[in-house]
């Protein structure tokens, strides 16, 4: 009676799409999670991209409950000298959906159920069944036995199967973030006027370690996160955890004004890790999503990454059938391709990357001023050293990026405003 | 705004999901620092997941203990920290 062709462990993201994509290709599924209510365990940024959403796989999405629709996007940065502020706009388009996890994972689940799985809430999966080398099933708290061809840990970054495996390490220091959520009640019509279809991204010295604070509306809330890498210096006496980086970012004077008169309605917290894990593909197992490391917390991506690979995982798992072969060898070769096939993937990993490297390679205060440079004198000084340089590229002309590179260091000085001036104009300017 | 930690729980016995292995833990305190929630509390010479009905289930202190000393499974089925507007 509990045999399957593949169970699929955990309802978040990955869980119901590979589910879903599983029934479809016609094999008998069981989607097991130990939440009441799936995603009521998840804590995410919970906006959802657009440039992911596009791709035909993930069309059905947007289907689900949506909370607000986003077609721009704001960056604070914030140090001692000046506030600047990128806005954004796109002439059209829509850029996100902002989603609340405990409504729409439980209606994607209820999207897979449809379809013809059999799914199992308020169940814990606590080990895994293995036989002569294969990953066969899970046994569940309550003792249950499942077995089936292929199990899809969906289990998210501390996944019990994947951790049983021994697939997935112990991580911390630069490869891990932990970060705490706040959500934030204003009502719809405030958040109408304060914020509107805008997501906002902050920066600024004592507000985050290494990474970048966000406000993100929802329909009638709004949710802050922020936190750092776990080295030795996340915590210390003056951040006596992670709480006091949220408190920095509320404290704000202008992220003060945004919340004046909210309340708060959830606090959260959540580890992400920060570095592919070297294997996701074991004989009749494979890793989605987090627990498979498919996750850029750097930018704020990891939703449509469990999206994809749970799709990706379930086709492999059906070309294995197929074949009669459940080995590492077989599902990592349909899985690998369809993987390396996706350009969304591949480019936010590699934006990922590059700018992990520069934020751990500079200060706080030297990331807002180098951001900040980037539009400095409402974007004509920029532009000028910019042309420069972009040509200097274009044409492989060392000249050109040397002359951009003098530009940038001739102007430095009028990037601090100086008070006297103001002095000066109270003194005699008024007269 | 001051931090209001709003945390909902499903009623029921969790388990003792986690735990600490006494034989390994040198008492190094880790596993408390990284704590938000102060589930950890020094006991003599090693620290043990006192209130455990605190814990938001992150998996920090399993993932900084260097001495692999932390037992980390999952709540029963159906029990645990809650998240709404997750």
């Amino acid at each position: 009676m509990n045999e399957y062709d593949v169970i699929v462990v955990g309802a978040g993201c990955a869980g119901p799409a590979a589910a879903k994509k599983a029934v479809e290709l016609g094999l008998k599924t069981l989607l097991l999670e130990k939440a009441q209510v799936p995603g009521e365990k998840n804590i995410s940024g919970t906006c959802l991209n657009g440039a992911a959403l596009i791709i035909p796989d993930l069309h059905y999405l947007v289907e689900g409950p949506v909370e607000r629709v986003i077609r721009e996007m704001r960056t604070y940065h914030i140090n001692k000298d000046r506030t600047t502020i990128f806005h954004e706009i796109p002439s059209e388009g829509i850029l996100l959906l902002s989603i609340r996890r405990d409504h729409f994972d439980a209606w994607h689940t209820e999207k897979a159920k449809k379809a013809g799985a059999e799914v199992k809430l308020s169940t814990t999966v606590v080990d895994i069944i293995e036989e002569n080398d294969y990953v066969k099933g899970v046994i569940t708290d309550n003792g249950e036995k499942y077995y089936s061809k292929v199990v899809i840990d969906a289990g998210g970054v501390n996944s019990i199967v994947g951790r049983k495996a021994g697939l997935i390490p112990k991580r911390k220091g630069k490869n891990m973030i932990l970060y705490v959520t706040i959500c934030v009640h204003l009502g719809q019509k405030v958040i109408d006027e304060r914020i509107g279809e805008c997501i906002e991204y902050y920066l600024s010295p004592g507000i985050q370690y290494k990474t970048w604070p966000w406000l993100f509306p929802k329909k009638d809330t709004v949710t802050l996160g922020t936190g750092g890498y776990m080295d030795e210096n996340l915590i210390n006496d003056e951040f006596p955890n992670v709480n006091k980086y949220m408190e920095n970012f509320l404290n704000l004077p202008i992220v003060k004004k945004k919340l004046e008169g909210g309340k708060i309605v959830a606090w959260g917290l959540h580890l992400e890790y920060d570095e592919a894990i070297e294997k996701r593909v074991k004989n009749g197992l494979i890793l989605t999503g987090e627990a498979g490391g498919f996750v850029v917390p750097f930018l704020g991506e990891g939703m449509p990454e469990a999206f994809f690979t749970g799709i990706y995982a379930a086709q492999s798992v059906a070309k294995a059938i197929e074949a009669n072969d459940f080995s590492e060898a077989k599902l990592s070769e349909t899985y690998q391709e369809l993987i390396a096939r996706n350009f969304f993937m591949q480019a936010f990993r590699h934006i990922g990357a590059v700018n992990k490297q520069t934020a751990l390679s500079k200060s706080d205060e030297e990331i807002t001023k180098m951001m900040q440079n980037v539009i400095m004198g409402g974007g004509f000084i920029s532009n000028a050293i910019h042309t420069k340089w972009m040509k200097g590229v274009e044409d492989q002309d060392k000249e050109l990026l040397q002359e951009a590179y003098d530009l940038l260091e001739l102007i430095q000085p009028y990037a601090n405003v100086d008070p006297d001036f103001e002095n000066l104009y109270n003194e005699r300017g008024r007269k | 705004m001051k931090i209001e930690m709003k945390v909902d729980y499903y009623p029921g016995d969790t388990g003792e999901f986690v735990r600490v292995d006494e034989e390994k833990c040198t008492g190094c305190g880790d596993c408390a620092k990284f704590c938000t929630r102060d589930v950890w509390e020094p006991d003599g010479e090693i620290y043990r997941p006192v209130n455990l009905k605190r814990c938001c289930e992150c998996g920090a202190c399993w993932n900084v203990c260097f001495d692999d000393a932390i037992i980390f499974e999952e709540p029963k089925g159906g029990t645990g920290v809650r998240f709404s507007y997750g």
